[in-house]
């Protein structure tokens, strides 16, 4: 009980710690976001009237006085749930244009990221299962193959092959004009066309760590003396190796799956961009861009708290499947 | 399906035959022939919606940095200024008239419509002006510092009086668009006002659909001119973001207009249909090499004067600009659109031509001499060495300095290309830390604007701090006089005058050295519509939308 005692008191410290951080990290930042506003509207030539500068300025309300006070309306605003209006989509807040970009995040990245864990894990364990054999031979070789390829060039050369060339399926987008997001059978089915290049590259790549993860931890349990003991006993193998080996090696990937699940913004930048599939990667671009300060801060949170929280989660679950953890903690 | 997917391409291809059964995988939009039988454009579509990659629906044509371009389409100004002669087009208003040199008379026009049937009077624009005075932060174009008061003087007269005596304020006024009272008046914070549903405006289009990837406007049958718009819908598609992408989606045919930079436009956009492929880039600002005024060796005329004929215009123009442009006259006029202003019997248009020979005579007679190994000295006795600052992602740019550099370094100057990043490089400009780079100015149909801000002092500020406009730091009392002249001129011959005497001193002193102008992209497709302006028929620049949708006719029947 302690274990988990503690282990919440860390969740909120941490917490505590990164909605500090994120309101003073952006306030640390050189630049002026009026200027980068208007400097991306006259383009090249950046002639700017004071005037106008002036009045983006009052427009956006920029930030000013005194810091400790800002932090305070910062907390109280926090409470309350609101991450103040954004610049780039100014007079629409933080809150709508997050909304609006969250469900395509969660639906591409978090299904693909669940489905590598689970592909990656499978193929993982069947190499160590079956080592040194053909099977372990081409996935171990295959997944570091591919691993070496970088992700934006395979993305790109799916784009090209099969948008492009082929023109199977579209470009970029997570829908076309034609349909509307809404719950029409239209929608879905355009929706689902859009997400698919997206998906398959990140299919070819994200397995890859889980694969080799898996596959090392399992060799090394299967080498312990309670797997040789059981094998010395004569249990059928394929029980050694679920019970004994998969069991054991699974558990540091499910605190790597659990952080990979909490900061899945930060990996679905380059895949949204490629893509230009409209979640929160490409958002969190261009509010880093724009210098987009309430759109900045309220991303940035929501991954360090999706990680905190997926680590606080991990760890739960770690304490639950191996004993040992509570004991040393408690001791 | 009778076997499992074994690999890759199976699953494609798996993937695919699913996909055909969802009602068609691509091109959901294309529908049907181009040709309505009604002598009607079906429809034309515009790359991009604008307000970023996740677009809200936005109509408030005061918040220029959020709305979306259709914006643009559903409200109009009192007079167009097209902008590609900077001829004064009347449109809300039919004519105006000056009382003194200070109030400015527009005549509204009659029988104009919201698009909700009620009807355009002068007080709609009274009105309008009045709001952006009482929230200021919706001035974005910066008119109120210019008026004194706005008042409607009769149901088809409005009055601008104005601060100071002069025509300048004209084009200003101008691109402040009117919004009708009778919906604005009941917005309780019109700087938060989104505007997002039925937008109610005087404009050709009108709002018919919004979602992030398109946005729809449909004709306006209550428009004025409605018998001149024979386009029936203005499609707005998202971009993708990705330059390469949208080319090829250009070369495809998926777009009517465009105006975003290809290279070798005429490779990978004219060729894929050159029957109704075209692109015609009209030069825009002047492109001029900047040099920092306040140091050695720039701060000497003579030195400034011999570098005008050092360099090789023609070779950028042809190889870095891929001859899509025309080299910049020394003038600092836009030519030929703003040839107007030229004074009488400026040779070749004020162009200097490419002549070391000369730049070479001029260094050495100004006292920059060269010492055994062929190094130009500065007045200290020292080689002159200094470094030429370019954006690395403007690869044009880059291409064009290098040119620049060579010839510099054929005079002996020790020059050096010094690559940055675009914000930087921007930063630095204004901020005055650079010895040479190159700064974009000019261009405007405002002459006031188009001079004052590249050489007013008032633009300036000193090294160290942001410069707003006059980045090279140019203090001069004949030029801040000749722009007083210039901005409270009410005859077109006195700004002419003005104009003559700021043209001499950019001919004479030599603050910057214009190199060539930079394009306005356009790029058109005749499959749908024709009659997009180009240079046979320059009857507006490409972006001049209001003008070209009352111009645009069905390709056939």
């Amino acid at each position: 009980m302690i274990y988990f005692i503690r282990r919440a008191g860390f969740l909120l410290a941490t917490l505590w710690a990164a909605v500090t951080l994120n309101f003073l990290i952006p306030r640390l930042q050189p630049g002026d976001p009026a200027q980068a506003l208007l400097s991306r509207l006259v383009g090249k030539t950046g002639v700017i009237d004071p005037d106008q500068l002036a009045a983006v300025r009052k427009m956006l309300g920029a930030p000013d006085g005194n810091l400790l006070a800002q932090y305070w309306d910062y907390l109280g605003a926090l409470a309350h749930g609101q991450f103040g209006i954004s610049y780039t989509y100014y007079p629409y807040s933080v809150g709508d244009v997050v909304a609006q970009a969250v469900p395509w995040t969660l639906m591409l990245v978090g299904v693909t990221q669940i489905l590598s864990f689970v592909i990656g894990t499978l193929l993982g364990a069947w190499a160590a299962y079956r080592r040194n054999s053909r099977v372990d031979t081409v996935i171990t070789l295959g997944s570091t193959f591919v691993g070496t390829l970088p992700f934006f060039w395979i993305a790109l050369l799916l784009v090209f092959v099969f948008a492009i060339s082929l023109n199977w399926f579209p470009e970029g987008g997570g829908y076309g004009g034609g349909s509307s997001p809404g719950w029409t059978w239209l929608f879905f089915s355009d929706a689902f066309q859009h997400s698919v290049l997206p998906a398959v590259a990140l299919l070819i790549t994200g397995p890859i760590g889980w694969i080799i993860g898996m596959r090392n931890n399992m060799v090394q349990t299967l080498g312990e003396d309670y797997a040789r003991l059981a094998r010395a006993k004569g249990l059928p193998r394929r029980r050694i190796a679920l019970t004994y080996g998969a069991r054991i090696a699974i558990l540091p990937n499910v605190t790597g799956f659990a952080i990979a699940l909490g900061s899945i913004l930060g990996g679905t930048v380059l895949v949204e961009s490629i893509f230009s599939y409209p979640g929160l990667g490409r958002l969190l671009l261009e509010a880093v861009t724009n210098k987009d300060f309430p759109l900045m801060q309220a991303l940035f949170l929501f991954t360090t708290v999706g990680v905190l929280i997926a680590n606080f989660l991990a760890d739960m679950a770690y304490g639950l499947l191996d004993p040992r953890v509570r004991r040393t903690e408690a001791a | 399906m009778t076997r499992r997917p074994r690999n890759i391409t199976a699953l494609m291809a798996t993937l695919t035959s699913s996909c055909l059964l969802l009602a068609g995988c691509t091109g959901t939009e294309e529908s049907g022939g181009s040709v309505s039988t009604d002598g009607m454009i079906s429809h034309i579509s515009y790359a991009g919606i604008g307000g970023g990659s996740a677009p809200q629906a936005n109509y408030n044509p005061f918040l220029d940095a959020s709305q979306l371009v259709a914006t643009n389409f559903v409200y109009e100004t009192l007079y167009v200024i097209e902008q590609n002669s900077c001829k004064e087009v009347p449109w809300l208003a039919k004519s105006y008239s000056w009382r003194d040199s200070r109030t400015l008379v527009f005549d509204i026009r009659d029988g104009v419509q919201w698009n909700d049937g009620q009807a355009f009077t002068a007080k709609d624009v009274a009105f309008t002006f009045n709001m952006i005075k009482k929230h200021d932060v919706l001035d974005t174009k910066g008119v109120w510092p210019l008026l004194d008061s706005v008042k409607a003087t009769g149901d088809d007269q409005v009055t601008f009086s104005l601060k100071e005596p002069g025509a300048s304020p004209f084009t200003i006024i101008n691109s402040v668009r009117i919004v009708p009272e009778h919906i604005w008046s009941k917005v309780k914070d019109p700087t938060k006002f989104a505007n997002a549903k039925n937008p109610v405006g005087t404009g050709p289009m009108r709002v018919k659909s919004f979602n992030p990837q398109q946005v729809v406007t449909e004709r306006n049958p209550r428009y004025w001119q409605a018998d001149k718009v024979k386009v029936k819908e203005v499609w707005f598609k998202a971009n993708t973001g990705t330059p390469e992408i949208e080319q090829l989606k250009m070369g495809r045919g998926e777009y009517d207009t465009n105006g975003m930079f290809i290279p070798n436009v005429q490779k990978s956009y004219v060729d894929r249909d050159p029957k109704h492929h075209h692109y015609w880039y009209a030069p825009g600002m002047v492109m001029s090499v900047y040099m920092n005024l306040t140091k050695a060796p720039f701060e000497d005329v003579a030195f400034r004067r011999a570098l005008t004929s050092a360099f090789d215009r023609g070779s950028v123009a042809r190889k870095a600009q891929l001859g899509y442009v025309k080299t910049a006259s020394q003038t600092g006029l836009v030519l030929p659109g703003q040839s107007d202003w030229l004074p009488p019997g400026t040779k070749d248009g004020g162009r200097v031509g490419f002549d070391p020979k000369a730049a070479e005579k001029a260094l050495t007679e100004a006292g920059y001499k060269k010492d055994s190994q062929g190094r130009r000295l500065g007045k200290d006795g020292k080689p002159i060495s200094f470094k030429f600052k370019v954006p690395t992602a403007y690869t044009d740019w880059v291409a064009a300095a290098e040119i620049l550099v060579k010839n510099l370094k054929a005079l002996g100057l020790q020059v050096e290309l010094d690559r940055t990043s675009p914000e930087a490089h921007d930063e630095d400009r204004a901020y005055g830390r650079y010895d040479m780079m190159f700064g974009a100015h000019g261009g405007d149909c405002n002459m006031s604007l188009g001079f004052g801000h590249p050489l007013g002092s008032d633009g300036t500020a000193p090294i160290g701090k942001r410069a707003f406009s006059n980045e090279v730091r140019w203090k001069d009392k004949k030029t801040d006089d000749l722009l007083a002249d210039l901005r409270t001129a009410s005859s077109k011959r006195d700004q002419k005058k003005a104009v003559a005497g700021l043209v001499e001193i950019m001919q004479t002193e030599v603050p910057m050295i214009p190199i060539w102008y930079g394009a306005k992209w356009f790029q058109y497709d005749t499959t749908r519509a024709v009659g997009w302006p180009n240079a046979k028929n320059p009857y507006a620049a490409g972006g001049d939308n209001l003008i070209l949708l009352t111009h645009l006719r069905p390709a056939r029947g």
